[in-house]
């Protein structure tokens, strides 16, 4: 059965509620900033925002968020310049915390989502909350710098 | 990356064209490494467009590399548009698509930077001077009286009379070979070179989703695949029942050709569920190797000893020792496991084939595309989207010709993707290796004879003899690498088999060191000469702070060096082993890698390449038996996350007049002796054996 829910600020519809929600955004929305990386949970590539607290995407359906505002990558800012980025995606940019990137979407709004949570975490809570994701380039340094600077900078929207 | 319209349009349009040879590509020559790995992929034509400068002024970059983390596109960028005396935004960098890019044998051996980087070079200059020439004209003054300076050429006497470049190029066809000497800049007039960028040209697109990868494309109407393939290594199907699987919904097709079963679908979903329903009955092949086996099976199967160091008399050198050891260390099988499982998607247009691939080697596909077709190279076109991570394993790609395959038989443009666990099953792993070390030394440290035999799995020789011979000063020395079996697929990794032969042997020399009774760095360096490899010796130790290797209350510091892609490298670890833990406090690494052409981006490739460093000696091993993987899944295969990440210090130690040498694979090669030897500081106990933490 048809179901609606809200991507980033527009009502969408899916085919059915047990429609995986990671594949309906990459594949029925064209919504291909949130990435596949392991389909088990396990390296946060496909993480999204759900009424703003992160999510792996890959481990839930459109049914189970049907009730709540999903905000992808694309949906987090303008992104046409530097200059209008949200302030975490800013500092991912500075610090040029990124190597191939593939990563880095899913880095970003779980940073989000913590600083949504806790917009002056501490260093310690910032590598704990991001300790489920996996950058296989290695750039964690640099990742953690960034959301530091976001923290410290107000990150959270 | 977000295209431009000159980035689509054709180059011959371009006010000016410089064009040269494209066989710089080459990572060695015709016999050397890129050739015995890869076999024999030869340009099409010898000569292409390597830089366009348009209209307006903007400049348009060529390169047949791929970019795949290394940061590639603001390298190039970078040494274009210094050159060219342009902004950095005003150049734009194209690779990886063999419709337009220079020929290339791939993207591997960190040559992005010392070969292609350097032909751009004097692309760049060689503009520069055709533009300097038409001011000279227009301005009627010698080229000697003229600068070239943000895009315009201005007289020396009076800058304000400056003539933009897009001003000079207007109503202009002009096609320039590449120079043979071009003025190039040197270290002092550089503007953009060595210098500290705010930012890489391609972060945008990065950190907002758009950067499309090969996961992402995804045109109109295009086929999902799920392919059937065997559970294990060697497991035939002996039973296939696909009606069930047929009439699934949203089903397109299935297809059975034998050595590739698939079933299509509208959606990725269709295609899964449809997959689900297919009945095949495996035939497993009996008796073969376990993970257990390995250490045995390499010395058993070692063949083709080479010689990669030979050099006096191994008896006369033992005799003059006072003392010999002898070890042997073991190194398994791991997976690269690139964060983006492979994808590819084919179209066909007649008999014209277009296929995105995430490869290192777009031209090596195209011509394995042609010939599984039997067309014309000139028929298939390879596009290399961003890539998800490679380390080198990207560059075989059997996804590439299973979207063909099945696209032609569809009719219609298909999608074949990896899952996690068929990325690590169906790409290729680092080698197993096992090396023994046999070594004489007298009262003082200093080595007499050295007798290294390392035997590393798999056909690909290159791989093994990979920094396998020793940098220090030794009269009588022997080094031998032998090609043993492999039961897993071997294949490139991040520096090959040189992160093993340098752990064998920096670990070896630790173990002089003790027998000694010498500080490791002092061993170290009373048998070196070679400057450059004391320098980056003598700098990470002083950055460290480096005071010996026990540092009490299970602390332990480690330090090691070696050389790799041509750049000298050292690194130091401290760490503190608690139980089965091991947690790495800090790394202070210094890199000889010549000219640094983009300080920020050797930096973040350093800092990735120690991470990456870290899983395979602290956590990572593939393990299999009865030719099946047991742990392809995150869940059982561990790699480093943020918090198992220390503190990384880089000091970059090399000369500016120095060409460029890799920067993204020496990272890797000291540091597993450095992390051993800081774990025999803390505890006492030596470890020959990776990954450290499962034998704590
Ligand atoms: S793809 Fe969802 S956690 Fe890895
Ligand atoms: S930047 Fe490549 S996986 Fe994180």
């Amino acid at each position: 059965m048809a179901i609606t829910l809200n991507v980033n600020g527009a009502r969408r519809e899916a085919a059915h509620g047990e429609r995986n929600l990671l594949s309906f955004l990459r594949f029925d929305l064209g919504l291909t900033g949130t990435k596949y990386g392991c389909g088990e949970g396990l390296c946060g590539a496909c993480t999204v925002l759900v009424d703003g607290q992160a999510l792996r995407s890959c481990m839930t359906t459109v049914g189970a968020v049907a009730g709540g505002e999903v905000t992808t990558i694309e949906g987090l800012s303008p992104g046409t310049s530097v200059e209008d980025l949200h302030p975490v995606q800013r500092a991912f940019v500075e610090e040029q915390a990124m190597q191939c990137g593939y990563c880095i979407p899913g880095f970003i709004m779980g940073a989000v989502g913590l600083l949504n949570r806790r917009p002056d975490a501490s260093a310690g809570e910032i590598r704990e909350a991001l300790a489920e994701h996996m950058c296989r380039c290695g750039t964690y340094q640099r990742i953690a710098a960034a959301v530091e600077r976001a923290a410290s900078g107000g990150g959270a929207s | 990356m977000t295209t431009s319209e000159h980035a689509l349009a054709s180059p011959s349009t371009a006010p000016l064209r410089i064009v040269g040879d494209v066989t710089v590509g080459f990572p060695a020559s015709r016999t050397g490494y890129g050739q015995a790995t890869y076999g024999n992929t030869q340009p099409q034509t010898e000569r292409a467009t390597w830089i366009a400068v348009w209209a307006d002024g903007g400049v348009t970059a060529y390169a047949g590399k791929v970019e795949y983390g290394q940061n590639i596109r603001t390298g190039l960028a970078i040494e274009v548009a210094d050159e060219l005396r342009v902004g950095l935004d005003d150049v734009e960098v194209v690779l990886g698509d063999t419709d337009r890019v220079p020929w290339d044998m791939g993207t591997f051996g960190s040559q992005s930077t010392a070969r292609v980087g350097w032909q751009l070079r004097k692309a760049a200059a060689t503009a520069r001077e055709a533009i300097m020439a038409l001011a000279s004209d227009r301005l009627d003054l010698p080229v000697s009286d003229l600068e070239a300076s943000a895009g315009e050429v201005r007289p020396k006497a009076d800058p304000s009379r400056g003539i933009s470049y897009a001003d000079l190029l207007a109503g202009q066809s002009i096609e320039r070979e590449i120079a043979e000497r071009p003025t190039v800049f040197g270290p002092s007039e550089f503007t953009l070179m060595g210098r500290a960028q705010r930012q890489r040209v391609d972060a945008l697109d990065r950190v907002t989703g758009r950067a499309v990868y090969s996961q992402d494309v995804l045109p109109q109407g295009v086929l999902y695949a799920s392919i059937l393939r065997p559970p294990a290594y060697g497991a035939r199907p002996t039973r296939i029942d696909l009606s069930a699987a047929e009439r699934m919904p949203g089903v397109v097709r299935v297809v059975d050709e034998g050595d590739l079963i698939a079933v299509l679908g509208e959606s990725d979903e269709a295609a899964a569920l449809g997959a689900r329903a297919a009945v095949i009955d495996w035939q497993l092949r009996e008796g073969q190797p376990s993970r257990f086996d390995m250490p045995a099976l390499l010395v058993a199967s070692g063949v083709d000893g080479y010689a990669v160091q030979e050099a006096g008399d191994l008896d006369e050198g033992f005799r003059a020792a006072s003392s010999v050891i002898e070890s042997t260390y073991y190194i398994p099988y791991i997976a690269p496991a690139p964060m983006e499982p492979r994808a590819a998607v084919a179209v066909w247009e007649g008999d014209r084939l277009t296929v995105w691939a995430g490869t290192q080697r777009p031209f090596g596909i195209r011509q394995e595309l042609a010939a599984a077709f039997g067309i014309e190279e000139s028929r298939v076109r390879v596009i290399a989207p961003e890539i998800g991570g490679g380390f080198g394993a990207k560059s075989p790609y059997g996804l590439a010709i299973e979207a063909a395959r099945l696209a032609k038989v569809a009719g219609q443009s298909v999608r074949v993707a990896f899952t996690r666990v068929e990325e690590t099953m169906w790409s290729n792993f680092r080698p197993a290796a096992i090396v023994r070390i046999k070594s004489g030394f007298d009262a003082q440290g200093r080595i007499t004879a050295w007798q290294s035999d390392a035997y590393h799995s798999g056909e690909r020789v290159m791989i093994g003899r990979r920094g396998a011979d020793t940098p220090y000063d030794v009269p009588h020395v022997r080094s031998l690498v032998y090609r043993s079996d492999s039961p897993l697929p071997s294949g490139s990794y991040r520096s090959l088999g040189a992160a093993v032969n340098h752990f064998a042997r920096e670990a070896h020399m630790d173990e002089i060191a003790e027998a000694a009774g010498l500080d490791p760095v002092e061993l170290r360096l009373r048998n070196l000469s070679h400057p450059r490899f004391r320098r980056v010796l003598e700098t990470a130790a002083s950055d460290f702070g480096w005071s010996g290797s026990r540092l009490g209350e299970g602390r332990g510091a480690g330090i090691a060096l070696g050389i790799d892609v041509g750049s000298y490298v050292a690194t130091a670890v401290e760490l503190s082993v608690t139980g089965r833990d091991v947690r790495v406090h800090r790394v202070q690494a210094s890199l000889d890698c010549g000219l640094v052409v983009n300080p920020e981006g050797a930096l973040n490739q350093m800092e990735g390449s120690i991470v990456m460093g870290l899983g395979g000696t602290l956590f990572e091993a593939s393990d299999f038996e009865d030719g099946r993987l047991l742990n392809a899944g995150f869940a059982r295969y561990r790699v480093p996350r943020i918090v198992d990440t220390p503190r990384i210090d880089v000091r970059f130690v090399g000369d500016d007049t120095d060409p460029s040498t890799g920067a993204g694979e020496p990272g890797l090669v000291p540091l597993s002796a450095a992390v051993t030897g800081a774990v025999w500081g803390a505890t006492g106990v030596r470890h020959r054996e990776l990954p450290v933490t499962r034998h704590l």
